[in-house]
């Protein structure tokens, strides 16, 4: 019975080698988690910096969840995709992160990465654009092995979530 | 804090040293010896005295002097300190002696002199202090502490002892201090760190110190001689300054604040020592082990001998590499050390853990990643695509998905039928025909496969009876005997059918080879190479006979064995009921004796029997079966057996067809045949793909040949995003005749699991109806044929074959078939995938349910031994054996209940978190619920009623809020045409454009400026204000209270008077009545969710009032969407009332004083415009007919006739009321959907459509234009497929004169629902007549389709105007032409217009439609009555269909003939009533305050009165009508009226009732009367008519 509020917002993104980008974001719970309302997925606007490198979206993100346990915090997933100046998109990072266990407002920066690929791929990458994507993004947030997976380190996400959390006392559990 | 002093002072002693050295004599002496107290001003005096003089001496010194300042004057303190230890007096006189103001010259020799003086008294001094301090205890350090301050006051008695302790402190710090000189030598580093700081005993301090300086100087020996000096002097001048130094640190504590840094700061030149010193130097320091191996001995403990481990065979690891070298190193430095032996081993070996460095490496290495990656982590390239809109087509998928091909392998055509086959080639192909079903039967063997079946079974029976025995078998025994006797006896049956079938067929490939050999021999060619030929097997007939007889015997016995047991069966059923009737029979013996006993009876049996006939039914008497018939049995079963199988003896016939005969070539041909061949010749045929009713792509034409065959054996690749719902061959023809669609064949979208190269190619047969007659040999199609010589028995053959195609889902580059996930396909009402396979819908396909295959191999019962089956055989027994029984369930997260806080049970019950969910999903009753409670308490349960009463309703509907079942039937399955319509939708409306996110601001241009500028210049018209264009405001930022409605009533035309009371002459001020003469005093008032607001009471028919009035508006659930705002369904009731003033009558009494006036309104009409309409069209304005109803009881029509007026007003009698309503703030009406439907059409058409529509929207962009219409499967269709003549109900049509007017009231009578809100969003959904008149329900152009139908079967010239009306907006009129007029037919209404009535409705005519062809309006004016309707002319009307676009034969999508059922009066009786009953407890509802009395006589009169209005639709009766009202009701004044409405639901007649307002008389005698009357039309079309009155007796 215990509850959860997430209320804050995709701030941006930062640190990626090129502009224009936008996200597509999901919310990943457990199976003793219920969404009440709110929308658990969504994609952003593609954002064009001017000025700065940094990305903005201000995504805004409202989730109200109940849960009967603690197994399956809720996670964040990211992908972050660039559009570029044809209007083609292509994917530049992932990336997931908890969501805060603590109430209170937290800003989360999210790291991301990308798949490599074989070198023609790099080299597709280089000049047509482009490059490998999971076959299974599920692999972003699930505990599977990644090893032989080979990635490269991409920019970061901003989050800022205010978490209100309800009746996880009446459980044993303190925050 | 003694620091910086100490510093300076260090820094001071420093410089003193060097000047001491220079011998600086140069320096001005300054010994100016204060005495104590005043020392620090006299000294700050004489500095800055000493500065000025100095400035004066050199400029080139000035800073060494400035520098050498305080040290002198420290000097000379210290001087003059001990100067007072030693002689105070001279002190004292040389104070005095001494000038202020020193010449330089002789300064020299005065310093030089004191120096030495001081010098000497130092030393001396020192010695004695020493002396002192060996006896003096030194004072503790708090004491000094303390005493400082005294010390700065220069207390002499303690002066001695604070300076040595001090001085002994600073001797601590002796090291550190020299560090801050400058860069410290080594020999000064090494003292700084191994000088023991370890506090010495007081007294033996200075010999420490000696000693100290002595342990420096022996390791310095080698040092150099300058050195050394320096040390010396150090030394002496440290010693020296000990006494000195003490009371110069109170002095500098006090004078540091004054000196600048310069005070502080030397400059040094950079020290330099020379390498091989430093080389000595680090020599002495460090220990350089030596490479030299060491010997065992040295490193193991004396008198034991190295022990090898591994020479005593225990296991030692590798040691790591390290070269031998280091080795040493290490081990000479290690036995240096302390306990170094420690390190080493038993073998003399340093101990060391084996290498830990493995030989390969652990991780396995990373090539090859790309074969072995785990399949989830598994990478696909992709290329960078455009975005495209979202795959709303496979729900779900996501962006990975959107890449499905679907693979279409078009190999061939094989013709069975065309229509240039020479009779030869019908033959041909009914041979090849036969014989590939021949083959097919041969290749399957069925007779083969039964026989071999029957015959192990009758031995399985034959084993089992000789086995048990036919006696005591056991029921089970029995069944099983049983079962096994049924199976032989169906098995039987089954091969005896499949034998006949053979031999038929055989009989038949005989008979038709024969005809065509026949056929070639008549007509002397041949056209086709087959040939049969039939092989003949001998059989050994002795064997053979054997057989057959024991076949039939066989058979005999079991036939026998059946009857003989189906004869016990019917015996013993004989038996019982033999029983049961002798039992009957005793029984009415029995009866009969009684009876007779009682009556007297005269006879005995046959009497009894005769009159138990009478009585009773009697039983039968059962007859006793038949015995079967053996012999009989036997010859049916031969002559079976004659018939379908081989005679014993016969050769077996094995027919062989082959291709290998020649034809005849062709110039050896009749002309006939010649033409044939060449018009065979010039035939192509090419495939068209279409997909979901897209041609995607066609194949190359390819020759017909002349065998009728066509091989493409082409494979198109189609790259679909949209789920596959039809995909479709099209065979089109060309030669001879310009391309023509020959047949198109439909092909089921391939399972997901049908992959290219898996899939089959499968033969689709097809065949067309199309008539082709030809005049050469081709038989043509559709065209009787006959080959016996008489012309009997006559065939007509079609165009037919087979199409050898196949439909998979490619695989793509890495073996990932490009198939949607099959999860996606369930739950889709549109699905074209429900064609799957029998076996694969059990689930054997995918082969995970094992059970269900148990069941279906139970149930089909599969024969085990079939080697076809003995895959599943083997799985069946896998499954049995339990070898891979896995649990019925998986569970995903197996520790989750261990932790739960609560069970899924007080999830699903708490009432607040399904209150959240429900808000969130958008369950209609809960879509805007503002406020959810924190605490599952405060949510009670009455808020689920609803919700969970619909729910609960579902399908069953509700009979009482509908009052009758058709129409509630009907209303729930609209309301499921409204889910899947709204789903449908769901999905178009995601489809955004910038525009509805983005809203800008247009930037004013020069020219709106130049407009702005002009208007600056026009004439003010203050009396004429201008409607401005208002700013559009989006629905989601508003609240209650936002919105109004702004209802601006301008005037009224021919509004009802009153009439005066015939039978009684005017009361008693007949003068003033004629005075005042007042027709009418009408007042508006508006109604609108049960807000009321009324204006301003004006006088006379023609009233003007122009009044605003301003309503509130509320949306349901506070959702200001657009969806929502949409299906508002309240109506605006706009009641025009006639205010009467009655003076009551005043008290007896006090006749003058007072006078009450009552107010009385009585109904006059109304105008009801739906929320709908005003949302949509953003203000409506113009002048609206009121409904008045057909009799005003107490009224008269006064018709105004205005001689000015050109035009017919008679024609619309009526009154009238100008209007103007918006909305405030304007809101923006729902967008239409930007959704392209699939159709059925012609591309060729949808592209005109969409041409003309664009062409009409350039040149006239008022008008509506309308081409095509969506359906409601949600198809688009061209519109004149809905006109078509319909028969309207027959009693209808009977009287000719009243017939139009009778149909147009029928189909008013039909009600009427803007699709708006049935089906929130913008779209217009037609119905067919029959769906619509199902429906009981539609929208105006459904009621104008219909009428106009009816209007064409009635021989009327009719069109279908689609044009802007008031207030519907765009909608659909009906115009007919008769006797040379046009009359404007509203057909939600019933009324009709002129063409040139001023009142017509309908404002501007767009198109008209018919069932041929639809013109546009391209005249100046649209008004109807400045157009003129001829469609003929090209320049008044455009048509869609001309000359150059032929009307392409389109067929009406409008059923062939009406059907009408008669409606159940029984039924309208009781609606009637309910109705009645309804509405008086309503109107006693909404008076809650009063009595509410019924005149039932009235209402008896009221009730017989109503049928004759329905009959004559309300016309000419009013006079007649208030005649006999009057008589009945002599001395009541009446007022009231009859209103009339279609039948939906009860809510709108309460409505219409309601806003009448007869309910709110106040009147203290008055009285009501009510009836109702439901006249049913056929097809459940109801008028209601609700009578309404009201009473007061006078």
């Amino acid at each position: 019975m215990a509850e959860l509020h997430i209320i804050g917002q995709i701030i941006g993104a930062s640190g990626f080698p090129q502009n224009s980008l936008f996200c597509k974001w999901g919310v990943h719970a457990g199976g003793a988690w219920r969404l009440l309302s709110g929308l658990k997925e969504g994609q952003t606007q593609v954002d064009n910096p001017q000025i700065g490198e940094m990305a903005y979206w201000s995504h805004p993100i409202d989730l109200h969840f109940t849960t009967k346990g603690l197994q399956g915090w809720p996670k964040i997933h990211l992908q972050v995709w660039h559009q570029d100046s044809y209007g083609r998109c292509q994917l530049l990072g992932y990336g997931y992160c908890h969501v805060p266990s603590s109430p209170g407002h937290h800003r989360v920066s999210c790291v991301t990465w990308r798949p490599v690929g074989t070198w023609q791929e790099q080299l597709a990458h280089a000049f047509v654009g482009g490059g490998p994507q999971l076959r299974s993004p599920d692999t972003i947030y699930s505990g599977a092995d990644r090893y032989r997976l080979h990635t490269e380190a991409m920019g970061t996400v901003d989050l800022e979530l205010g978490i209100i959390t309800s009746r996880f006392d009446k459980f044993g559990v303190e925050s | 804090m003694a620091s910086p002093p100490i510093d300076s002072r260090g820094k001071a002693r420093k410089k003193r040293q060097e000047s001491l050295r220079k011998d600086d004599t140069q320096e001005p002496q300054s010994s100016d010896e204060d005495p104590g107290e005043t020392l620090k001003r006299t000294i700050r005096a004489q500095r800055q005295r000493r500065k000025k003089m100095l400035l004066e001496q050199s400029q080139e010194d000035s800073e060494d002097v400035v520098e050498d300042i305080s040290p002198i004057q420290h000097k000379t303190e210290d001087a003059e300190e001990a100067e007072k230890m030693t002689d105070p007096p001279r002190t004292k006189k040389s104070l005095s002696k001494l000038p202020p103001i020193p010449g330089s010259q002789h300064l020299e020799d005065l310093m030089t002199q004191n120096l030495k003086e001081k010098l000497l008294a130092a030393r001396t001094r020192v010695e004695s202090l020493h002396q002192q301090e060996s006896s003096i205890k030194p004072p503790s350090r708090l004491q000094r502490l303390k005493d400082r301050e005294t010390i700065t006051r220069f207390d002499r008695d303690l002066d001695a002892n604070v300076s040595q302790s001090l001085s002994t402190r600073v001797q601590f710090r002796e090291a550190a201090k020299k560090n801050d000189t400058g860069i410290p030598t080594a020999e000064e580093a090494y003292n700084f760190f191994t000088f023991n700081f370890e506090p010495e005993p007081e007294e033996s301090e200075e010999q420490s110190k000696e000693s100290l300086t002595k342990r420096k100087t022996s390791l310095e020996d080698e040092d150099s001689e300058r050195e050394q000096e320096e040390s010396d002097i150090d030394q002496a001048n440290q010693d020296k300054d000990h006494n000195e130094e003490a009371p110069l640190v109170q002095g500098d504590d006090l004078f540091a604040i004054e000196q600048s840094t310069q005070d502080f700061i030397v400059v040094k030149k950079a020290q330099y020592i020379r390498y091989h010193k430093r080389l000595q130097h680090e020599r002495e320091l460090l220990f350089t082990p030596s490479l030299r191996p060491v010997p065992t001995s040295v490193k193991l403990p004396e008198n034991i001998k190295p022990r090898y481990l591994e020479d005593e065979g225990l296991y030692v690891g590798e040691r790591p590499p390290v070269s031998f070298t280091n080795e040493n190193i290490f081990e000479n430095r290690l036995l240096k050390s302390v306990e170094g032996k420690k390190w080493f081993g038993d073998d003399g070996r340093i101990k060391a853990l084996p290498n830990p460095i493995k030989e390969s490496s652990t991780r396995p290495p990373l090539f090859h990643m790309e074969e072995d990656l785990d399949p989830a982590l598994q990478t696909v390239f992709r290329k960078p695509v455009m975005s495209k809109p979202e795959n709303v087509y496979f729900a779900g998928v996501g962006d990975s998905a959107g890449d499905f091909q679907l693979d279409v392998d078009v190999s061939g055509l094989i013709f069975s039928h065309h229509p240039l086959f020479s009779r030869e080639h019908v033959l041909a192909s009914r041979l090849v025909q036969l014989y590939d079903q021949h083959l097919n039967r041969q290749h399957n063997n069925l007779t083969g496969y039964l026989s071999e079946k029957l015959k192990g079974l009758r031995t399985a029976l034959k084993n089992m009876i000789e086995i048990h025995g036919t006696e005591n078998v056991t029921e089970a025994l029995q069944q099983r005997f049983l079962e096994y006797s049924v199976e032989v006896n169906d098995t039987r049956q089954m091969r005896d059918r499949e034998q006949e079938k053979d031999r038929t067929l055989l009989k038949n490939i005989i008979k038709v080879w024969k005809d065509m050999k026949a056929l070639r021999e008549f007509q002397k060619f041949t056209n086709t190479p087959y040939r049969l030929q039939l092989r003949r097997e001998n059989v050994d007939r002795g064997l053979d006979e054997q057989e057959y007889e024991g076949e039939v015997l066989a058979e005999v016995i079991e036939l026998e064995a059946e009857a003989d047991q189906e004869y016990q069966r019917k015996m013993a059923d004989y038996r019982t009921q033999l029983e049961k009737w002798k039992l009957w029979r005793r029984k009415q013996k029995g009866k009969k004796k009684k009876t007779k006993r009682n009556a007297a009876a005269n006879s005995e049996d046959e009497d009894m029997s005769e009159s138990e006939s009478n009585q009773e039914e009697p039983l039968p008497k059962p007859d006793p079966p038949e015995k079967p018939d053996i012999q009989r049995l036997e010859q049916t079963v031969r002559e079976k057996a004659s018939r379908i199988r081989r005679k014993p003896g016969e050769p077996i016939l094995i027919p062989e067809l082959s291709a290998s005969g020649n034809i005849t070539a062709t110039d050896q041909c009749p002309r006939a045949e010649v033409s044939r061949r060449t018009d065979v010749g010039r035939r192509t045929l090419f495939v068209k793909i279409i997909y979901n009713d897209k041609e995607v792509s066609r194949t190359d034409s390819c020759a017909l040949n002349s065998d009728f065959r066509v091989h493409f054996g082409q494979i198109f690749n189609l790259r679909i995003i949209n789920c596959p719902q039809s995909i479709c061959l099209q065979v089109f023809e060309e030669g001879g005749v310009p391309c023509s669609l020959l047949t198109q064949v439909f092909i089921p979208a391939p399972d997901p699991s049908v992959l290219t190269g898996s899939a089959l190619i499968e033969n689709f047969e097809f065949s067309s109806n199309q008539r082709v007659i030809y005049d050469h040999e081709g038989v043509g199609s559709d065209v009787p044929l006959s080959f016996e010589a008489d012309g009997s028995n006559k065939v007509t053959l079609l165009t037919s074959g087979k199409l050898a195609c196949c439909v998979s889902w490619a695989i793509g580059d890495d073996d990932v078939p490009l198939a949607p996930p099959v999860s996606q396909q369930h739950g889709r009402i549109h699905s074209g995938l429900g064609h799957l396979d029998a076996v694969s819908s059990i689930g054997a396909s995918g082969l995970y349910d094992l059970k269900k295959i148990g069941e279906w191999a139970k149930q089909s019962r599969l024969d085990p031994n079939d080697p076809k089956n003995a895959s599943i055989m083997q799985l069946l027994k896998v499954a049995s054996s339990g070898e891979v029984t896995a649990p019925d369930y998986f569970r995903l997260e197996q520790l989750q209940e261990e932790f739960n806080f609560v069970g899924d049970e007080e999830l699903d019950n708490s009432k607040r978190y399904k209150l959240l969910r429900l808000r969130n999903q958008g369950v209609p009753e809960f879509r805007n619920y503002k406020f959810v409670p924190a605490l599952e308490r405060e949510v009670s349960d009455k808020v689920f009623q609803d919700y969970e009463k619909r729910l609960k309703e579902g399908d069953v509907v509700d009979t009482k809020q509908h009052l009758d079942s058709h129409r509630a039937f009907v209303a729930s399955y609209l309301k499921k045409i409204r889910e899947s319509v709204f789903n449908r939708f769901l999905l178009a409306k995601h489809h955004y454009l910038l525009t509805d996110l983005v809203v800008e601001e247009e930037i004013p241009t020069i020219g709106l400026l130049g407009i702005n500028i002009f208007k600056l210049a026009e004439p003010k018209r203050p009396l004429k204000p201008q409607r401005k264009e208002r700013k559009k405001v989006t629905a989601q930022n508003l609240s209650d209270g936002d919105i109004k409605l702004l209802v601006n009533i301008i005037r009224a035309y021919d509004i009802p008077v009153r009439k005066p009371h015939s039978n009684k002459p005017a009361p008693v001020q007949t003068s003033q009545a004629d005075l005042y003469q007042v027709q009418v005093r009408p007042f508006v008032e508006v109604s609108f969710q049960r807000t009321l607001l009324q204006t301003t009471t004006a006088e006379g028919p023609n009233p003007s009032w122009n009044e605003e009035l301003q309503l509130p508006f509320s949306a349901p659930n506070g959702d200001y969407s657009t969806a929502n705002l949409q299906s508002v369904k309240d109506e605006v009731f706009i009641n025009i009332f006639d205010e009467m003033l009655h003076e009551t009558g005043p008290g007896d009494g006090e006749k003058q004083k007072s006078i009450h006036t009552r107010f009385e309104r009585h109904w006059l009409g109304s105008v009801k415009i739906p929320f709908s309409t005003i949302y949509s069209q953003c203000k409506i304005e113009g002048t609206f007919k009121v409904n008045t109803p057909p009799v005003l009881l107490g009224y008269s029509k006064e018709r105004s006739h205005n001689p000015n007026g050109g035009y017919d007003l008679t024609v619309s009698g009526g009154a009238f009321i100008s209007l103007f309503i918006t909305i405030e703030p304007q809101l923006v009406p729902g967008e239409s959907i930007r959704e392209k439907f699939d159709s059925q059409e012609e591309e060729s058409l949808l592209l005109a459509t969409e041409r003309f529509e664009r062409e009409a929207a350039r040149s006239h962009p008022d008008r509506p234009c309308l081409t095509t219409v969506i359906d409601l499967n949600g198809k688009t269709v061209f519109i004149t497929r809905y006109i078509k003549p319909l028969n309207p109900p027959l009693d209808l049509i009977s009287d000719t004169a009243m017939s139009m007017s009778m149909v147009a009231r029928f189909v008013s009578l039909i009600p009427s629902l803007p699709d708006r809100v049935s089906f929130s969003g913008n779209c217009d959904l037609w119905t067919t007549c029959d769906q619509f008149l199902t429906f009981l329900a539609g929208d105006e152009e459904e009621h104008a389709v219909l009428l106009c139908n009816y209007f064409l079967f009635m021989e009327k010239r009719a069109w279908l105007v689609i044009g802007t009306a008031i207030p519907e907006g765009p909608t659909a009129y009906v115009l007919t032409y008769d006797q040379s007029r046009y009359l404007i037919w509203n057909p939600s209404s019933g009324q009709h217009y002129g063409q040139y009535d001023t009142f017509c409705p309908l404002k501007a005519v767009g198109c008209l439609v018919d069932a041929h062809n639809v013109w546009f309006n391209v005249q100046q004016y649209s008004c109807p009555t400045r157009i003129s309707f001829d469609t003929s002319k090209n320049n008044l009307w455009r048509p869609f269909f001309s000359r150059s676009f032929t009307h392409p034969g389109l067929s009406s999508v409008q059923p062939e003939q009406m059907m009408y059922h008669n409606t159940d009066k029984s039924a309208v009786a009781e609606l009637q009533d309910r109705i009645e009953k309804i509405l008086k407890e309503k109107i006693m509802e909404w008076r809650p305050r009063h009595v509410t009395r019924w005149n039932r006589f009235c209402c008896s009169a009221l009730k017989q009165f109503l049928p004759k209005l329905e009959k004559s639709s309300g016309q000419d009766l009013v006079e007649g009508h208030r005649h006999d009202l009057l008589t009945l009701l002599g001395d009541h004044k009446i007022s009231g009226f009859p209103l009339n409405l279609p039948f939906s639901e009860i809510m709108p007649i309460i409505e219409a009732v309601h806003s009448t307002g007869v309910h709110n008389i106040q009147a203290p005698k008055v009285e009501f009367a009510l009836a109702v009357y439901v006249h049913p039309y056929p097809s459940n079309v109801l008028s209601v008519w609700v009578y309404l009155a009201s009473l007061i007796r006078d």
